[in-house]
């Protein structure tokens, strides 16, 4: 829940800026996506249930959970309209994310582009 | 009350303020991103309870418990903030200018996204969250 409430920090201007974003864990998404929908944030969950994806971009926390199960490590990746990866942040310390600003002055960047 | 026993209410009250207006206040990015702010909460938390006790005479209790618990949560807090949640720096697969590599998973209702449908759409922001916290 305090993970959404950090996202949707995020969204709030993102939204607006004509991008998707999609948000990938471990857990069992339906409960996140009601979340989602309850703050009215235009997520798209994925769940990520055994790590592939995660594990595929490098991104696993070993026993890094609170019972020594893998997790993944906090992140975002902003990608462009081709695919390429344009910017990245990856937490050191699990209850940092990004500054909102930051994310949204890539994205905006991006924008100005054409597709 | 003398005193210590306000000196002592008081640095309880500053322990669970921090800790709490952290939790409080996760969705503001400044607040979430500083986590070492409860952490300098819960050391003048503990300043105070030492005064608490430097002045305590009669009733002695009430400022050995503030110093108790506060030091309690100070050692757990800084534990947790420097040690607990770090994560490890090792390298990601892909890298600035690189394809992201490419992935299919199901959403909310079982349908599957695939990233690369959104080749030439627009831009994505991918969020990997570890699902509480």
């Amino acid at each position: 829940m305090s993970e959404l409430q950090g996202l949707g920090a995020q969204l709030s201007e993102a939204e607006q800026a004509g991008v998707e974003i999609i948000a990938i864990s471990p857990d069992p998404n339906e409960r996140g996506q009601q979340l989602a929908e309850g703050l009215r944030l235009r997520y798209r969950f994925l769940a990520d249930g055994d790590l592939a994806v995660a594990r595929r971009y490098g991104l696993v926390h070993a026993r890094g959970g609170p019972d020594g199960q893998d997790v993944p490590r906090p992140a975002t990746v902003v990608l462009d309209r081709d695919g390429i990866v344009r910017w990245f942040s990856v937490a050191h310390n699990f209850q940092v994310r990004p500054a909102p600003g930051d994310v949204l002055r890539v994205v905006r960047s991006l924008r100005g582009e054409k597709g | 009350m003398t005193m210590s026993t306000w000196l002592a209410a008081l640095s309880a009250l500053v322990a669970i303020g921090a800790a709490s207006a952290y939790v409080l206040l996760l969705g503001v990015a400044i607040v979430r991103n500083h986590p070492e702010g409860y952490v300098i909460g819960f050391a003048l938390a503990t300043g105070l309870a030492v005064l608490a006790v430097a002045r305590a005479r009669a009733r002695r209790w009430p400022a050995w418990l503030a110093l108790g618990f506060t030091s309690l949560v100070l050692v757990g807090g800084a534990w947790f903030n420097f040690v607990g949640a770090r994560v490890p720096d090792t390298p990601t697969t892909f890298k600035v200018g690189d394809p992201a590599p490419d992935f299919t998973l199901p959403d909310a209702s079982g349908r599957p996204v695939t990233l690369a449908d959104y080749r030439g759409q627009k831009p994505v922001v991918l969020v990997f969250y570890r699902g509480y916290w």
